[in-house]
């Protein structure tokens, strides 16, 4: 298989994932929607019976005209249609972002489309672990290249043992445990929210109130995980740093650090981004629990409250964006990868 | 010196195997199964104290707190008294009256007094009209605090009556009870009264009856209490059966149909190997938290199920790497030599190549449990009782979230459990790594 064709067929599957992972929310959600809707319908039925122009009819005729506007809605939104094509119907809604409303749930501005609600909560989780990530990538880099140049010393096996002890610790749960610390005990930081209430009037303040807010979920995200990713990047490097190139350039008299920084980490980067991003997606879940823990208003936040509170419309929207964004990054992955080492165009015939 | 530390590695993964198994095994002698099943019942665990640490933060404390007491009563005449000695420096969390009358048309009198180490006597702090049955009483009640807090003003400053002004429902009433008549009373500040105080029910007209004082502790058990009054230990103990459950059976079932798929791919090659490939790379590709939430959403799984659930994505796990030592085998010559004796192909992966494999295979399940435990209390944290129907640790860190256990600092709420999920995960780590390097076959991977 060439590697365009190998794009073409990842690029392919993943939108038949979509489509499936929606195709079988719709068929699970399907009946609560539903009741939902018919429970709106009946509501707005008779409320608009009880308009003064209706006084005069009759109990007959009421029942009648209310029978009539049932019909009508129930055919403006489908729901006169046999089981299967219902279910088509509420896939192709959630595939055009069309959610509906939330049943309880508003967004913080006050919008009630599930949509906004879950558009102005996706910067804050973007801003979170993104931030996180980056932080997180290079003191990755800087001690697992450290780890690597010294393979068996204290940071070498520090490195390890660190990996293992907290590759078993859920990140949430660190979370809790820093609130309780840092926040309730030694009193350094929030203990949730995005702003102080009131928040801070003039952007600057603002700005670094915000920043105050995200050091504990930030903290927790990074101390979680990059020992993990620490452990990756030394790996990689330890392998790279067995090639012959590298021997050839120490035999050339090329100082070590030009070794390390222009030879070692050039070959190694092409693995080392494909596993961060890879390592950003195993950590999304986790991430996203870690975010209602600290109260942070992003899309774990909405996990949280669209469960307690059974919204099923923001829950189908949530599983929708987050699969979404789930499947783009991961064939990001393999354009990112072939971009960057050219080696895998040629190579992947054989695979 | 490697191979020590290999071997050490393996021996704490094996010592902490051991415990988790021991507490899930002991699980019914260490805490009553009743408990565990009536875990969401809140009736029972009402003679708990809500939300106080265990005791044995005693030991650490300069400040003593009270520990659990039931005490039965000593009938003198038609009243019923209990006698309470108390020592510590803080007072019980509550203290709860039952008693309990045959039931009668007749309307009933009861009251409640107590006397003080001090010869102080509060009289009708209660006064219950009632036709027989179950009287209750809670010194946390609304009446009790309010009599008590109007008692406790005469001895306090004006400063600090103002103070509590519009705030009565936060004092403490047992606070009030406990402590000597001077300033600081209400606001819990003023100094502990010690020594025996008596509690007496006095019913008229007399009446058979049986009754229980429960001094619910300010400290309780070794793990503590939840807001509900629920024993932490219950919970943490009877868990430990669904985490080793839900790991081991996800383990075992994604493993075993991951090596037969990696096995079965590699061995026939060709189309049927491009195919499964693909599949396999599609299945990789799902997110499986998203899909596993609304899934848990519907069904409301039980930890078997959900079980079942984890394996259709976790099955992906070693197919990779299952199926390159497969494909190694193949070419090996006594396969070929298998081969040509007219052996047929189950024959030859069975006998051949899956006993090669099964070091790998048992390295590798030890290493899928720590994913599926996890995996699970995240699933049970973020969706608490609409998730999995069984009350495991994650949806007690779930419930610890929820009445802001970490914001109140209540550290033992969710110190435990935590802390076993942890080790559960890393118990499992590290029992793989040592069977990894153990039995590591001479394969390249």
């Amino acid at each position: 298989m060439g590697y365009g064709l190998y794009l073409l067929f990842r690029s392919a599957n993943a939108v038949l994932v979509l489509i499936a992972v929606v195709f079988v929310s719709s068929i699970l959600f399907n009946a609560s929607v539903e009741q939902e809707l018919r429970a709106s319908i009946e509501e707005s039925v008779s409320i608009r019976i009880t308009s003064p122009a209706y006084r005069a009819l009759n109990q007959t005729e009421r029942e009648n005209l209310m029978n009539l506007w049932r019909e009508t809605e129930y055919k403006r939104y489908g729901l006169d249609q046999p089981y299967w094509i219902r279910v088509l119907y509420q896939a192709r809604d959630i595939m055009t972002l069309n959610f509906g409303d939330a049943s309880i749930m508003r967004s913080p501005t006050g919008a009630s489309g599930v949509l906004q609600i879950i558009l102005e909560a996706l910067p804050w989780t973007i801003m979170l672990f993104t931030t996180a990530t980056i932080i997180q990538i290079l003191l990755g880099l800087y001690l697992g290249l450290k780890a690597a140049q010294g393979v068996g010393g204290a940071l070498d096996r520090g490195v390890s043992v660190f990996a293992m002890l907290s590759n078993s610790l859920p990140m949430w749960w660190f979370g809790m445990l820093m609130i309780l610390t840092l926040s309730y005990g030694l009193n350094l930081f929030p203990s949730g929210g995005k702003v102080s209430i009131p928040p801070p009037t003039d952007p600057i303040t603002y700005f670094f109130d915000v920043l105050w807010h995200m050091g504990l979920p930030l903290l927790t995200a990074v101390f979680v995980s990059f020992g993990a990713w620490t452990y990756i990047t030394r790996n990689i490097v330890v392998g790279t740093l067995q090639e012959d190139f590298v021997m050839a350039a120490r035999a050339k008299g090329l100082p070590e650090r030009k070794v390390i920084y222009g030879h070692v980490l050039r070959s190694a980067s092409p693995p080392i981004v494909t596993m961060s991003i890879l390592s950003l997606l195993g950590s999304l879940g986790g991430a996203i629990i870690t975010e209602s823990v600290f109260t942070w208003p992003g899309m774990g936040r909405l996990y949280w409250i669209a469960l307690e509170t059974g919204d099923v419309r923001v829950l189908l929207g949530l599983t929708f964006i987050t699969t979404f964004l789930y499947l783009v990054a991961t064939v990001a992955i393999d354009f990112i990868y072939g971009f960057l080492d050219p080696r895998v165009k040629v190579g992947l015939t054989g695979r | 010196m490697r191979e020590f530390r290999r071997f050490k590695i393996g021996l704490l993964g094996l010592v902490f195997f051991a415990f988790f198994v021991g507490m899930a095994v002991f699980a019914p002698l260490i805490a009553p199964a009743e408990a565990y099943y009536r875990w969401s019942d809140i009736t029972y665990w009402e003679e708990y104290p809500k939300g106080v640490p265990p005791e044995w933060v005693n030991i650490f404390s300069s400040k003593k707190a009270a520990t659990q007491l039931t005490l039965k009563p000593t009938f003198v005449e038609k009243n019923i008294t209990f006698t309470y000695n108390y020592q510590s420096d803080i007072p019980p969390s509550d203290i709860i009256l039952k008693v309990s009358t045959t039931a009668t048309d007749q309307e009933r009198q009861l009251s409640l007094h107590v006397s003080r180490p001090d010869g102080m006597q509060l009289n009708n702090i209660v006064r219950i009209v009632h036709r027989g049955g179950e009287v209750r009483i809670l010194f946390t009640s609304v009446d009790v605090r309010g009599w008590l807090i109007t008692w406790a003003r005469d001895y306090e400053t004006v400063e600090n009556l103002e103070k509590i002004r519009g705030r009565e429902a936060f004092v403490n009433p047992l606070m009030i009870l406990f402590s000597k008549p001077q300033p600081g009373i209400l606001l819990g500040t003023a100094e502990n009264l010690k020594g025996q105080y008596n509690v007496v029910v006095q019913l008229s007209p007399p009446t058979a009856t049986t009754a229980r004082a429960i001094f619910t502790g300010s400290v309780f058990g070794i793990l503590g209490t939840d807001t509900l009054g629920r024993d932490l230990l219950v919970g943490i103990v009877w868990g430990s059966r669904l985490a080793l459950l839900i790991g081991l059976l996800t383990a075992v079932l994604s493993e075993t149909i991951g090596m037969i798929y990696g096995v079965v791919s590699a061995y026939k090659g060709g189309i049927i190997d491009e195919a499964m490939q693909r599949i396999l790379e599609t299945v990789s590709s799902l997110p499986f938290l998203p899909i596993l939430i609304i899934l848990s959403y519907i069904m409301r799984p039980t930890v078997w199920n959900l079980a079942l659930l984890m394996a259709i994505f976790f099955w992906v796990g070693p197919v990779k790497t299952v199926r390159s030592m497969a494909l190694q085998l193949k070419e090996q010559p006594y396969v070929e030599a298998a081969k040509a004796l007219g052996a047929s192909g189950w024959r030859i992966v069975g006998k051949h190549i899956a006993p090669q494999i099964l070091p790998y295979f048992f390295a590798s399940l030890a290493l899928g449990v720590p994913g599926a435990i996890l995996t699970e209390a995240g699933i049970s944290f973020l969706m608490g009782a609409a998730g999995v129907s069984e009350p495991t640790w994650g949806r007690i860190l779930h419930d610890a979230q929820r009445y802001s256990a970490t914001i109140n600092g209540m550290w033992w709420w969710v110190l435990s459990p935590g802390l076993l999920i942890s080790l559960a995960g890393l118990t499992f780590v590290l029992l793989g790594s040592a069977l990894d390097r153990i039995l590591n076959p001479k394969l390249k991977r």
